[in-house]
């Protein structure tokens, strides 16, 4: 995590330096000053390279004064139209073009101190790196940014705007070590492991195994688990923040966790399998979350529930046409044992509506290829029984930037799981593949106010964005977190 | 006649060998049917049938109704019975719309595949005829005139569906065309020997590989409102192999219908000419056959559309976007229509997305999906919205021409691309993109369609002329 410092605004006499540039407007302050000690150089440069504080513009020019390494020019776009999310992209530009400078000062004169504080959190998010297994790394590809010092009007206010926010990073970097991490090293018990680390945030941490697991009668999670060497673990993480009074529901957050599925006897393809190793990002986001809102101390009542399993084929593992009893008593004929985190989450559902009595459920899971195809990777699939939980969610998703769109449930998607033989089987045929893994997934919700978000698409990037590198984007921390915030706090 | 015909009958006209079905509201079933009903454990659950055979007539059918969706007792009662020449209705007692809406859902559940056997199965008669029985059946009312209108639209549209390639090429479908100037309709016909001069090069290009030419035809409805014209835009791929990028033999043969966006299209202006709808409006058809030949063009090519920018073809197979990008543009500039709305069976990405139950909406307009998404859950043919992202733009970025027509490999949002390509060339007009991949043919009967076309866009469009487009005080 980078760290920050926020300062007064002054031109600093060396080093790296990242300034602002609104559309249209003549260079001021920091970089006026800049400019002069440059004897006009600045300007020129800006000109020649038709730098005009365009939105996601950005200008590097090498020592441009005396005793300055890089400074980078950042295109703010129009002053009017700064947003938190613009200050975010634009931190994360700064972040990735002062990549190789030790420390730099970024000027955030004329911003917000909220704006301020969203440009170090985009900063610090752009700067994550998973590189725990690199061993042989040259030092000069390493980047090498440790600390950024913001130049802003109000340093001690935009400070404080920063501290949740770099609780929220904190989060998110969980979240994003997590779902980075291979799977021989994050099995089931691991992952539960590393969520005792939130016992340390005020978060009660419970861990249950197989052994309680058959007890409690979770047929649907065992059946999947069954197959792996790996033991499965059911975690519950409580955060009670919204202090004594009178007493109220919690918020319940439940996460798929296959930490590896090959498919099970209904293998999949050897092509792109590795990919795989993030079918635990529902349960990433979920534990990210929680570290989030108990790091920010959130006014709230949260109960954060992860499924974690192996699916793998073996002699020990279930197979197509097995019959499972869940939790909740329904049967289910598992047609497709690569239709598993469904099953996963039918035990938790149940469990946590039943055990919690919660306000509403979200569950996170990368559930479904046909979510791709329906949507791409730009938003998550929005499934609910409630459409004014769904209304916040996908506001909370325009915020944040973790987009969500709305897709359809009804009873013509729900015959599709009809079973001869048993309440329901585990899929339907590839038509409205996500739509009906949905219906699955409401039928033991028992008609409390729920939301599923379908991740396929969206957990992990192919190519670095403006706030996320390449890799685990920990889809729903940042989203949730935004929806606790602004609906479900004091 | 692949849909029976629809008359109202009076109650003394009615005889005994006729079956009737007696529509039965829930807790409903009359005292003389009470025993039989109860023996048979009918409590007229909406969609329940019970079959009484030579109980006074031929057969009495009972069938649950469900007042908010009484096209579904019509249907139902239909089914049952499949191998009657003739049925009745009765609807006496009920409201005249909620009667005529049993008869519609009656007789769009009866339409069958026109039959080209070489001896007629008598075993497998047909409904030829429906008797609604009302109290006044000299009083015909407007919503027996509008489904009139829109059953004849709807069987219009299912027969092109239907029928196969070698009998509807593009040639052929004009000439089914030809007879609907009878209704007041005008037809203009641009050949492929004028593309050139027309700027129609994606058409072109497309229906290049056949020996049977393209065309695009304008159909005209004038109506009576002096207003620009609504456009509907139809893809008519009269058969489609994929080209080069040919499509695998298996259930290749589904491909005749992939000329269902346009036969909608056609649907719609029949019924909007039957009923004289007040509201101009306009179907443009790109017809192509799009076959493998040594003139086809290829995945590589450049070619340049109608609005003059350049398209990277990628996958001769995703034809459709090509033609309707052509057809967009020409109804767009040569039209200024109030708003266009097109129909294709454009992607299989859209059924992975939303099944055979609703058909995807992409659109530039928050309004006219709006009014679409509402006059679909009217007529019962259900609309999505979905998006057209950034992404999906991006995703179009092409290193040698304005574009890239698609993107192949796994788990692509083709749908969405597509509509992002399509949404280049209909500049600021209002436009809707309805994806009908899923939603076109049926492999079986359901409570709702018969096996094979459902004729979906026909109803949805008249709908939403008559909801929206046809008030002079607020056109």
């Amino acid at each position: 995590m980078l760290t920050m410092a926020f300062a007064r605004a002054a031109l600093p006499k060396s080093g790296a330096l990242a300034l602002l540039v609104a559309e249209e407007e003549a260079l001021s302050g920091i970089a006026k000053t800049l400019d002069e000690a440059s004897a006009g150089g600045v300007t020129r440069a800006l000109e020649a390279a038709a730098f005009k504080g365009q939105k996601a513009k950005t200008c590097l020019l090498f020592s441009p004064a005396a005793g300055f390494t890089r400074v980078v020019f950042i295109g703010l776009g129009k002053r009017a139209e700064v947003t938190a999310s613009v200050a975010e992209e634009a931190g994360g530009a700064i972040a990735s073009a002062l990549s190789q400078e030790a420390t730099a000062a970024v000027s955030a004169e004329g911003l917000r101190s909220e704006d301020a504080a969203h440009l170090a959190f985009g900063a610090a998010l752009r700067a994550y790196r998973f590189d725990r297994y690199r061993t042989k790394e040259k030092a000069e590809d390493k980047p090498k940014l440790a600390g950024l010092t913001i130049l802003v009007d109000d340093a001690p206010k935009a400070k404080a705007a920063y501290a949740p926010l770099q609780a929220v990073a904190e989060g998110v970097f969980l979240s994003r070590d997590l779902v980075s991490e291979p799977p021989n090293v994050l099995n089931p018990t691991e992952m539960a492991e590393r969520c005792k680390a939130l016992t340390k945030l005020g978060v009660k941490v419970e861990i249950l195994g197989p052994k309680e697991l058959d007890k409690l009668g979770f047929g649907a999670l065992m059946g999947v688990a069954q197959g792996s060497a790996q033991e499965p673990r059911v975690v519950i993480m409580q955060w009670n923040g919204a202090g004594k009074g009178k007493p109220r529901k919690p918020l319940a957050f439940v996460g798929k966790g296959v930490t590896f599925d090959t498919g099970g006897i209904s293998i999949k393809p050897a092509g792109g399998m590795e990919d795989m190793k993030w079918d635990m990002a529902g349960a990433g986001a979920v534990i990210g979350l929680m570290a989030a809102l108990a790091g920010r101390k959130a006014k709230a009542d949260v109960v954060g529930l992860v499924g974690l399993v192996e699916n793998m084929p073996s002699g020990t593992a279930q197979r197509p046409g097995d019959v499972v009893t869940t939790y909740s008593g329904q049967t289910v004929e598992v047609l497709n044992t690569d239709a598993e985190g469904r099953l996963v989450l039918a035990d938790l559902l149940w469990y946590a509506q039943e055990k919690f009595d919660p306000a509403f459920m979200i569950d996170l899971a990368t559930l479904t290829g046909a979510i791709i195809v329906a949507l791409g990777q730009e938003h998550a699939g929005l499934f609910s029984n409630d459409d004014e939980l769904a209304q916040k969610l996908s506001a909370a998703g325009l915020a944040t930037g973790e987009k969500a769109w709305r897709m359809p449930l009804g009873d013509a998607y729900d015959k599709a799981i009809k079973s001869d033989i048993a309440d329901m089987k585990n899929i339907g045929g590839r038509q409205g593949g996500a739509v009906v893994a949905a219906q699955f997934i409401q039928r033991f919700v028992n008609n409390k106010p729920w939301v599923h978000l379908d991740i396929a698409g969206v957990a992990w990037s192919s190519k670095d964005t403006a706030i996320t590198p390449k890799g685990a984007t920990a889809y729903g921390v940042r989203l949730l977190d935004r929806l606790v915030r602004d609906h479900y706090e004091g | 006649m692949p849909q029976p015909s629809l008359f109202l009958l009076a109650a003394a006209e009615l005889t005994a060998e006729v079956p009737l079905v007696l529509p039965v509201a829930p807790g409903g079933v009359p005292p003389e049917y009470a025993v039989a009903a109860k023996a048979a454990g009918f409590t007229a659950v909406p969609g329940q049938v019970l079959t009484l055979w030579g109980v006074g007539r031929t057969a009495t059918i009972l069938v649950g109704l469900d007042p908010a969706d009484p096209e579904a007792a019509g249907a139902q009662a239909a089914s049952s019975l499949p191998r009657a020449p003739r049925l009745a209705i009765d609807g006496r007692g009920l409201p005249r719309a909620m009667a005529t809406a049993i008869a519609v859902g009656a007789a769009l559940r009866s339409w069958r595949f026109p039959t080209n056997r070489f001896a007629e199965d008598p075993e497998a008669m047909v409904i030829g005829r429906i008797d609604l029985v009302v109290e006044d059946a000299r009083k015909e009312g407007k919503h027996w005139r509008r489904a009139l209108a829109v059953l004849e639209g709807v069987g219009f549209a299912r027969d092109l569906v239907a029928e196969p390639s070698n009998t509807l090429t593009p040639a052929l479908f004009v000439k089914r065309l030809r007879p609907l100037t009878d209704l007041g309709l005008k037809l203009d016909v641009i050949p492929a020997e004028d593309f050139a001069a027309k700027g129609l090069r994606l058409i072109a290009a497309v229906g290049g590989g056949s020996v049977n030419p393209p065309c695009l035809v304008v159909m005209r409805w004038k109506g009576k409102l002096d207003l620009p014209p609504l456009a509907f835009v139809g893809k008519g791929i009269t058969f489609d192999t994929g080209g080069i990028s040919i499509k695998p033999a298996d259930r290749m043969w589904d491909m005749r219908g992939d000329m269902a966006g346009a036969a909608a299209c056609v649907g719609a202006m029949v019924t909007l000419a039957r009923r004289e709808s007040p509201t101009p409006a306009i179907a443009v058809l790109a017809l192509a056959e799009n076959m493998i030949g040594a003139t086809s063009y290829r995945p590589g090519d450049i070619l340049r559309s109608h609005a003059g920018r350049t398209i990277e073809i990628i996958d001769t197979d995703a034809e459709g976007r090509l033609v309707l990008s052509d057809a967009l543009s020409y109804a767009v500039a040569t039209y200024t229509p109030r708003a266009i709305v097109d129909f294709a069976t454009l992607t299989h990405a859209v059924s992975v997305a939303l099944g055979h139950e609703r058909a995807g909406l992409y659109d530039n307009d928050e309004t006219l999906a709006a009014h679409l998404g509402a006059a679909g859950e009217v007529v019962g043919e259900r609309l999505w919205r979905m998006p057209i992202g950034a992404s999906h733009r991006e995703a179009l970025n092409s290193e040698v021409a304005d574009l890239r027509q698609c993107n192949t490999g796994r788990l692509i949002p083709d749908a969405s691309q597509a509509a992002a390509l399509m949404r280049e060339f209909v500049g600021d007009t209002p436009w809707a993109h309805i994806d009908i991949g899923g939603t076109e043919q049926r492999d079986e009967g359901d409570a709702r369609y018969s096996a094979g076309p459902t004729g979906f866009g026909v109803r949805l469009l008249d709908q939403l002329v008559a909801a929206r487009y046809e008030d002079p005080e607020h056109p």
